[in-house]
């Protein structure tokens, strides 16, 4: 809902109609989980919460009902159906139906870093086949 | 017509397949394997688990490929990729699979001979000329 944004706990109050208890247990629960980080806001006792990005690529990697899950979450089957996308965090960084043209184009960044991940989204147009 | 280099057919199962020999690299490991040359993959590599294993790749995404039984999740590898007899050297996605395999997108634009009498798959180096239906072919 609230993908990279940082957001606070009584904004889950309002978009999703929790208690504010429930909100904040969920909030702290979260967090320790490492799905979340906390943020302090300037000058303020209240904390605001961000997605952890890196949950994307642990998610991708992991793959099944997860990934789909996530990658519709994120709104990327209307976005890029049937292709191939390069993600880094919650951000699109290049797609393509070609797997392989895709990969021509970010494999320079994914060697200096880590953080990006290529998954399709839904059934690739354009597959690859293997027959045995 | 001139042959290049030629791989053995491998006879670990029946019939004898062809493969090629690739060296394959990352970042702090390099191995040469021989793939299974798979004119039914449309991709580039695919790496079996033991290749992963032994190279210490980790997984840079997942993507689901089509096999002859439906639908199946892979995970894809960068990896470098060396075939001196072919000039082959560069960085490409290679895809996880039961067996290290070569696909038609590394074969492709290449003139290759398929001698399974000789039980040898060959490059070609020098192809004769195109011949076609329309054309006369003069006596030499």
């Amino acid at each position: 809902m609230f993908k990279a944004e940082p957001f606070r706990s009584i904004d889950l109050v309002e978009k999703l109609g929790y208690a504010a208890g429930y909100a904040r247990n969920f909030l702290s629960q979260a967090t320790r989980q490492g799905l979340l980080i906390a943020e302090p806001r300037k000058g303020r006792k209240e904390k605001t919460f961000r997605a952890n990005p890196s949950v994307v690529k642990e998610i991708v990697l992991r793959g099944g009902k997860d990934k789909e899950e996530l990658l519709e979450a994120l709104r990327l089957h209307s976005r890029y159906p049937g292709e191939y996308v390069a993600l880094r965090g919650f951000t699109v960084v290049d797609h393509d139906l070609d797997l392989y043209r895709l990969g021509e184009r970010v494999l320079p960044d994914m060697e200096g870093e880590d953080e990006i991940v290529i998954t399709n989204v839904g059934i690739p147009k354009k597959a690859i086949t293997i027959e045995i | 017509m001139d042959i290049g280099k030629c791989w053995d057919f491998k006879d670990d199962e029946q019939p004898p397949y062809p493969t090629i020999e690739v060296t394959l690299l990352s970042p702090d490991r390099k191995t040469t394997i021989s793939p299974k040359v798979d004119t039914g993959f449309n991709g580039s590599l695919g790496i079996g688990k033991e290749t992963v294993r032994r190279l210490r790749l980790s997984p840079r995404g997942t993507i689901l490929v089509r096999t002859a039984t439906g639908h199946s999740e892979v995970p894809v590898y960068v990896v470098g990729l060396s075939q001196p007899d072919l000039a082959l050297k560069y960085t490409t996605l290679a895809i996880g699979t039961e067996r290290s395999l070569v696909g038609r997108r590394l074969l492709e634009n290449k003139t290759w001979l398929l001698d399974c009498r000789e039980r040898r798959f060959c490059i070609i180096t020098r192809p004769g000329p195109k011949q076609g239906f329309g054309e006369v072919l003069k006596p030499t």
